[in-house]
């Protein structure tokens, strides 16, 4: 728009670029295995050590990607959704699809069991299937014929959903072995368990396919959320472009919590953070919502990783701490 | 002449028919107000008219050719719609909203051209809040807000302007303002305007072709003079209506009306 806040823009999206910079930095740095800022540099460039190789790009570098991948993902996810169904308190976790791709998870494990990493790839298609079924159970639940999707009835069956199918994957893995069922258990907890190059792999793909899709369809976004009968008189297709961008949102949840555990909240208020930023222009905020959705996730796994040592506090409890309340007050203001 | 009208348009609602069998033609270069009492399917007829609601049969046509068959973004260049009382998202500034108007002349990422800053501008500067431009829209009156709507309507670039009840939840000075404004537009830039209104008065005086409808069909239509009198206010409204003349505008006015009560009410009363 005008040039004083085309300028804030990027500001605050460098801002964020940097931020996002000194939490990698600083999770390396810190607990276990932990690289300083200067090992940090020279490993990155060629010059570490083979010990100081093996920590970063072994250990470190892929749960760190996984978890930037993940919180991507998940604040793109929520911004969508938030700007689809008109509701400030859409997320994928609190609408029931990362429970409904949780549920496909432990399908998954009963399959395949955790160890087998050649058949890891097609653990997001299963977690999709999951989000997107339960995406169409709630649509289809919370639409009255002639007045579309309430938010307060969307949100209601989400949370009922969610906790139903969270019940039903808790069952299913308790006929789990030991291991796989600790592994559940974790992963319910929002554990970014995906510390291996591989889950880093079966994850890039769609974050790289659809985080610029969701971005080219910055004008469509801004037209759905002003109002349907005004999308609709300024050109949109707004029965197909609403399915498509669904479709996207669940996709990017569903693939994002496959491997980093069921996270709620970042889609909740990373979008939420960068709005009132930059504003609710998609053009300005849904990049900025991506990066501020990568600081928490990966703030938060690395807070979760730091205190208790060395088992940790799975990042999405980390998450659930600050975003609980940040949920409460967005009620309280509406 | 007529680049915009409807043939044999039914229009329903669950079961129900809003809309029954209608036709009309908007003229061009015209103000044409839509009244009726409520629920008479106006709203519908428009939101029909601009491919909100699909009718059940029946077509509308823009320059000739059916609406549902070319390609929507290709109408929102020829035709604006401006729903009744949107909502703008918290934060958005006028000059944002304004520049969605463009969405119809976009590809891709949407950056605005020179060509788009200046439609823009010129919105803005025509519907006088200009001076609004980085404001919020939900920070400015009913009235101010009233006017950002209509400068995003304004900024698709389109002769024909539809409205749905354009003046609704305004005090009357700023309901005035937005019809001086449609008026404006009218006269100097030969927009063609049509609008569902409420206020007989206000219709009366700024429309050049005015249609009534009762029970989802047009009742009657024609010019102020032939359509504001005792007799179709009767049929349509239901009322006993004491019509004069304006001394200002020298347009019919409704100067008061009682309601007609059923005969047997009446009797039983008395």
């Amino acid at each position: 728009m005008n040039p004083g806040h085309a300028k804030k823009v990027r500001v605050t999206t460098i801002s964020a670029i940097v931020l996002l910079i000194a939490v990698f930095i600083i999770s390396v740095a810190t607990g276990f295995a932990s690289l300083t800022p200067t090992e940090l540099f020279w490993t990155i460039f060629g010059q570490g050590t083979p010990k100081q190789d093996l920590i970063l790009f072994e250990f470190r570098l892929p749960r760190i990607i996984v978890a930037v991948l993940a919180g991507m993902g998940l604040a793109v996810s929520g911004a969508l959704l938030q700007s689809l169904t008109k509701n400030p308190l859409s997320d994928p976790g609190i609408l029931g699809i990362n429970a409904g791709a949780g549920l496909m998870v432990v399908v998954y494990i009963m399959f395949f069991s955790v160890e087998s990493s050649s058949s890891l790839y097609i653990l997001p298609l299963f977690a999709l299937a999951g989000g997107g079924a339960t995406a169409a159970i709630i649509y289809i639940m919370s639409y009255k014929k002639g007045e579309g999707v309430e938010p307060a009835r969307l949100v209601l069956v989400g949370v009922g959903l969610a906790a139903a199918l969270s019940g039903a994957a808790l069952t299913l893995a308790t006929r789990l072995d030991m291991e796989n069922y600790a592994f559940m258990a974790n992963w319910l907890a929002g554990r970014i368990w995906g510390d291996d190059w591989i889950f880093v792999l079966s994850l890039l793909p769609w974050i790289l396919l659809l985080l610029p899709i969701s971005m080219v369809k910055s004008n469509v976004l801004n037209m759905l959320n002003l109002n349907e009968n005004v999308a609709i008189g300024t050109g949109v297709n707004a029965g197909r472009e609403r399915i498509v961008l669904i479709t996207i949102a669940v996709a990017l949840a569903s693939a994002s919590v496959a491997v980093s555990g069921g996270i709620a909240f970042v889609g909740l208020m990373a979008p939420h953070i960068a709005r009132s930023l930059v504003g609710p222009r998609h053009q300005s905020f849904l990049p900025l919502a991506a990066l501020i959705g990568a600081v928490l996730l990966l703030a938060a796994d690395t807070i979760g990783r730091v205190i208790l040592d060395p088992s940790g506090i799975p990042a999405g409890i980390i998450v659930t701490l600050i975003g609980a309340p940040y949920f409460m007050y967005l009620l309280a203001r509406k | 002449m007529s680049r915009l009208h409807a043939e044999n348009l039914t229009v329903t609602y669950g079961e129900r028919d809003i809309v029954k069998n209608l036709g009309v033609s908007i003229p061009d270069g015209q103000i044409t107000a839509i009244i009726g009492p409520n629920g008479c399917g106006k709203s519908t007829l428009l939101k029909t008219l601009s491919r909100i609601l699909n009718p059940k049969t029946g077509m509308v046509y823009l320059d000739g050719k059916g609406i549902s068959k070319e390609p929507t973004k290709k109408i929102a260049q020829k035709m604006a719609i401006l729903p009744q009382s949107p909502d703008a998202p918290e934060g958005l500034t006028v000059g944002e909203l304004v520049s969605y108007g463009r969405f119809p002349y976009q590809k891709g990422l949407g950056k605005l051209t020179k060509k788009d800053y200046e439609v823009i501008d010129w919105s803005l500067q025509v519907t006088g809040i200009h001076e609004f431009k980085d404001r919020p829209v939900d920070a400015l009156s009913g009235g101010q807000r009233q006017r950002v709507w209509i400068a995003m309507a304004l900024a698709q670039e389109t002769d024909i302007i539809l409205l749905d009840e354009p003046t609704t939840y305004l005090d009357m000075c700023h309901q005035l303002e937005v019809l001086e404004l449609l008026d404006h537009l009218n006269r100097v830039e030969n927009r063609t305007i049509v609008m569902v209104i409420h206020d007989l008065n206000h219709a009366a005086r700024f429309a050049h072709h005015m249609v009534a409808m009762k029970d989802g069909s047009i009742i009657n239509e024609g010019t102020a003079e032939e359509v504001m009198t005792r007799q179709v206010l009767r049929n349509v409204f239901n009322i006993d209506a004491e019509i004069g003349m304006d001394p200002r505008t020298r347009k019919p006015v409704c100067l008061t009306y009682d309601i007609i009560k059923p005969v047997e009410l009446v009797g039983n009363l008395a």
